[in-house]
């Protein structure tokens, strides 16, 4: 046995190889970046032969470990929650078709939302599809689910889902584990096509097994008194006790625990679909009240299916937004205890302390484009060449476009293009030019930008595109993109052009330039509005290519430049607001806008930024 | 065994997940059970940072309020946001160069809540020993005069030399060790 300590994330990674999985696929997305690089980096250790590859979107991702699956191997497919919408198509296909190995589906959630666009609860995605649902509290019990999970899916040939949330994904935790095994299983695949290949009418066959594997698996979660355990003492009966699963069961376990409440007992739900009735029975009958504590939604809440005794986010006893930290589950107990006249918790939030901090005014920092972004430079080119067009962005590093004014909208990944479009024949439609531009990274177009551009140009729309090309995955920690022929394991792949994509999709009009040259990007753009407005134009797309100085930092600044304010600043904030670079800042002392040498990458790009020429070359 | 608690914060990019690697990794070698909670994604491009550390057999990962002995703060504004995490009679410590801190509205209420304060130019130490950008280890050295079980000064060095990537670890002793001094001088004078 060996011990580290790994992130959630490095236990989840643990558990695949501990249960023997052989092929893992993902799309990276916080809170699940860091499953993949992880597998990888035991695989590497341990020398063993599982299949990794990053996908280019989340649907790609199940696809392949579905395919994996049906030949009888063990695989999984990891994502973040909204990354499961992408590849809803797939699960709720999968579900119906079932397994012959295993599939596990990690879909890790963002209560908070800490990095992701919305709360939703990925058990309710479980409910939907009808494939069981396991909930871990911590980076340990993940690891140790991930076989279960395993068990389950090959056992029922069905897909499972393992659910953990943020505070699971990004715990850190000591973790004890075995032996990792690699591709054991030889895969073989019998050809069945009213299995898959099903057609309507089998699909409701299908459907029928379907439910039937259900009803079963309600049945084993009852017998998993592992994950779904309580605390109640034969034959008491009490006033009020918890119903948890995930996360908030781990916190108010804490809490409990610390308090020494003996008195309220506790029933975790691990497996909260298919619902184990029986033991929810035994718990609900044993107390008069039961307060129920999950993320982010009320599956639980629905399940329990008790108007009078259940209390929750419908009876408005827990909040229905953000996430429950430990002080808002301390203040939804007290509230709740205090309701229904039981003792109260003992050292209640100090109210003091909040208000005295709030009254400090402290600065709120936003998270901001990193110095040296080559982001930073394209966006200012685009705001100075076209100030009054409509800005649709996309989803990474770059949506912190929003400081410098050039992101107007962000809806899901690849809408940078499909809302350009959108605009267009709005607009259109009314006989308004108005002119748009919209920005997607390289990962992004590649995850979901190809159709929306397709369907673009097939459509007739006209707006520019600027690929914001950095030549990596920046936001989520640096995975290689498809054009760059490096795989997830760092060897080599088919290099697949981004030029070659843009053109294949129809796209006539294609230039690529490095933005650090803001001088060449503003010709660009002009040449680029042209080209939208002439008769026999279409899309302008232009590839903005520069490397990101976190994954590049000796490639992307070759030539470091030193770089001074002059006596010539007027302070006018012209670059503190417009460029937004977090080494330009407001100097009190020296009474006038100051450069931080220490946070100064050397771009050199606000060189020919200032108005008034004050940003020179030191010596 | 009483649950210990520790919060560190500061702005994405001040190398909080290194501190608190440092930290975990220490009271691992100790026996103690880690559980921690990060921040990562987003607000790491330069947006508040913290990371929430607890040592003892507890399952969630985040530290309630006025629970924490400890809150380690990179950047000030980031210890005020933070301190309500502080419990009674812990220790603050602040990487700060402001002759002013703590702040004139909080010194109340650290003084009601037994707190002990201590700001440290961390940034100006890092500087000077030629490693900008290693304000953390100079105040984890600062912090380690004034660490208590299961953290003390000896062996947090000796995890810097063990879990430091090796182009950078000579460097990180040299700045934990100003900090060190820092504080060792402090008590002296």
């Amino acid at each position: 046995m060996k011990q580290e300590i790994l992130l959630g994330n490095g236990a989840i990674a643990l558990g695949l190889l501990e249960a023997g999985c052989q092929v893992v696929t993902s799309y990276p997305g916080t809170p699940s970046s860091e499953i993949l690089p992880e597998v990888i980096r035991l695989v590497k250790s341990e020398n063993l032969n599982t299949y990794v590859e990053w996908s280019t979107n989340e649907k790609v991702a199940m696809d392949n470990a579905f395919a994996a699956c049906i030949t009888g191997k063990r695989a999984a497919c990891c994502m973040k929650q909204v990354g499961l919408n992408v590849a809803a198509d797939s699960l709720m296909s999968a579900a119906y078709l079932g397994t012959k190995g295993a599939l596990v589906i990690i879909a890790c959630d963002d209560p908070g939302p800490h990095s992701s666009q919305t709360e939703q609860d990925t058990r309710f995605m479980a409910r939907l599809a009808k494939v069981p649902v396991l909930d871990p509290s911590t980076p340990e019990e993940a690891r140790r689910m991930i076989g279960v999970a395993m068990d389950l899916s090959e056992e029922f040939r069905i897909p499972v889902i393992l659910r953990p949330a943020i505070r699971v994904c990004h715990a850190r935790q000591s973790i004890t584990y075995g032996d990792l095994k690699g591709n054991e299983k030889k895969g073989s695949f019998e050809k069945d096509p009213m299995r898959w290949a099903a057609t309507p009418r089998y699909r409701l066959i299908l459907h029928g097994e379907l439910n039937k594997k259900l009803q079963e698996i309600g049945k084993k979660f009852e017998t998993f008194s592992d994950y779904n355990f309580h605390t109640l003492e034969p034959g008491k009966r009490y006033p009020f006790g918890i119903v948890a699963g995930g996360v908030p069961y781990a916190v108010v376990r804490d809490i409990l625990i610390e308090q020494d409440r003996k008195d309220i007992p506790l029933l975790k739900i691990a497996t909260p679909f298919p619902f184990p009735e029986g033991i929810a029975s035994t718990f609900m009958d044993a107390c008069d009240r039961v307060l129920v504590l999950e993320e982010t939604d009320t599956l639980i809440e629905y399940l329990l299916r008790d108007r009078e005794k259940v209390l929750g986010r419908l009876s408005g006893h827990v909040p229905s937004e953000g996430e429950l930290v430990p002080q808002v589950i301390h203040e939804v107990l007290s509230h709740t205890l205090n309701e229904l006249n039981i003792d109260p918790l003992k050292g209640n939030p100090d109210p003091v302390v909040t208000d005295l901090v709030k009254g400090l005014d402290l600065p709120v920092r936003k998270p901001t484009l990193c110095p040296g972004c080559p982001h930073r430079a394209a966006f200012f080119a685009i705001r100075k060449s076209r100030p009054k067009a409509i800005f649709t962005s996309d989803i990474g590093c770059y949506t912190l476009g929003l400081n410098l004014g050039v992101v107007d909208t962000c809806l899901d990944m690849g809408a940078a293009i499909t809302m350009a479009s959108g605009f267009y024949h709005a607009f259109s439609q009314d006989g308004v030019d108005q002119s748009i531009v919209a920005t997607i990274g390289d990962s992004t177009f590649f995850h979901s930008g190809t159709a929306g551009l397709l369907n673009a140009v097939y459509n007739g729309a006209r707006f520019i595109l600027v690929i914001l090309d950095n030549l990596t995955t920046a936001m989520t920690g640096m995975q290689p993109t498809p054009a760059l022929g490096i795989r997830a394991d760092g060897s080599e792949g088919k290099a697949v052009s981004l030029e070659r994509t843009v053109a294949g999709c129809g796209v006539d009009f294609i230039e690529v330039l490095d933005p650090y040259d803001l001088k060449k990007m503003n010709e660009v753009l002009k040449k680029a509005g042209e080209y939208v407005k002439e008769p026999e134009g279409g899309i302008a797309v232009i590839i903005a290519r520069h490397p990101c100085l976190i994954a590049y930092r000796e490639e992307a600044i070759p030539v470091r430049k030193n770089v001074k304010i002059t006596d010539d600043c007027v302070e006018c904030n012209f670059c503190i607001e417009r460029f937004e670079c977090p080494a330009i800042y407001h100097d009190p002392e020296l009474g006038r806008t100051n450069i931080n040498p220490q946070i100064c990458s050397g771009c050199g790009v606000c060189l020919s930024i200032c108005p008034k020429g004050a940003i020179v070359e030191a010596a | 065994m009483k649950t210990i608690n520790v919060v560190l914060c500061g702005l994405g990019g001040q190398g909080i997940l290194f501190m608190t690697k440092i930290l975990a990794q220490a009271a691992l070698r100790k026996g103690y059970d880690v559980l921690g909670a990060e921040t990562h994604g987003m607000a790491q491009r330069g947006g508040s940072v913290v990371s929430h550390l607890r040592l003892g057999k507890v399952q969630g990962s985040l530290v309630e309020t006025a629970t924490a002995q400890v809150l380690l703060a990179l950047e000030e504004s980031e210890g005020y946001r933070n301190l309500p995490y502080l419990g009674p009679g812990g220790g603050l410590f602040v990487n700060t160069s402001s002759a002013a801190f703590p702040r004139e509205e909080v010194r109340g209420y650290l003084a009601e809540k037994e707190i002990l304060c201590r700001g440290v130019p961390a940034t100006s130490i890092a500087v000077a020993m030629g490693a900008a950008l290693s304000s953390n280890l100079a105040l984890l050295g600062y912090f380690s005069v004034f660490a208590q079980e299961p953290f003390n000064h000896d062996e947090l060095r000796e995890t810097i030399a063990e879990i430091s990537p090796d182009r950078f670890r000579e460097n990180n002793l040299k700045v934990f060790d100003a900090g060190f001094d820092r504080a060792m001088e402090e008590k002296r004078a």
